[in-house]
């Protein structure tokens, strides 16, 4: 698949964001980003670049694994694994 | 479209790099954020390919309602969407990526394209002079296109036919 999508693959930024207490438009401003691009990033919309991905992470708190891993997909909400333990 | 990376052999510093970059203004900052650059991108290949199709549609149309008259404003309009593609896999190819994979072209999709093309030949037969400097250089166009159009047909056959015994 050529487009931009991440083709609904789950991840745990947003989980991680909130638990952080931060808002999609201070992440975004933290990263460099528009705030859509956060929202598509969180509603797994969008693939972000390695480089991207690395920003979230170090404003998370966190890491790329941890947020975009394949545990991330397992700790989703509603799996029964809460996301942000690793961050 | 199928494509595949070169080995390596990316350029970004010459002229035409140079040149593709003012036309296109890819310096601009919007071209900074990732997402809008790579939605814009998917938004540029759209808008491309319906460019391809509408000015196939529009020099056919232009043949068969026009008549002779018509002729050089299709070649026209015909070189102009010959140069845009060029220039388009041109960059793409300088920058390492090659599209190349004539067994990707055989798609259903490209049927009506095809249908197009040889709605063009034909009106462009059925009205170019028979004779003259006019009539050769337009009978030598069609016969060109259309052995390059039958060229690419029987290489993508040929590709595929490459590829599915590769799969075995």
């Amino acid at each position: 698949m050529g487009r931009t999508s991440a083709k609904g693959r789950h991840n745990g930024v947003r989980a991680a964001r909130t638990a952080s207490g931060i808002t999609q438009a201070e992440l975004a401003g933290a990263v460099g980003v528009t705030r859509q691009t956060v929202v598509a990033v969180e509603a797994g919309d969008y693939a972000p670049s390695v480089y991207l991905a690395l920003a979230i992470a170090r404003r998370l708190g966190g890491t790329v694994e941890a947020l975009f891993g394949e545990a991330s997909e397992a700790d989703r909400p509603g799996s029964g694994n809460e996301m942000g333990a690793g961050l | 479209m199928n494509a595949h990376e070169d080995d390596g052999t990316s350029r970004r510093g010459g002229w035409f790099e140079a040149a593709a970059g003012v036309v296109g203004d890819l310096d601009h900052p919007f071209y900074a954020e990732e997402r809008q650059r790579d939605v814009w991108n998917e938004a540029c290949a759209v808008g491309f390919q319906l460019v391809l199709w509408l000015a196939l549609a529009a020099a056919t149309a232009m043949v068969w309602l026009g008549g002779a008259e018509a002729l050089p404003y299709m070649t026209t309009v015909l070189v102009v969407e010959g140069v845009a593609a060029t220039v388009t896999v041109l960059y793409a190819q300088r920058l390492g990526v090659r599209i190349d994979d004539a067994g990707g072209l055989l798609r259903l999709r490209l049927v009506p394209y095809g249908a197009l093309l040889v709605a063009l030949f034909v009106g462009v037969v059925r009205v170019a002079p028979s004779d003259g400097f006019a009539g050769g250089f337009v009978q030598g166009m069609v016969a060109g296109s259309a052995a390059a159009v039958l060229w690419m047909l029987y290489s993508g056959v040929r590709a595929r036919r490459r590829q599915r015994l590769g799969e075995v």
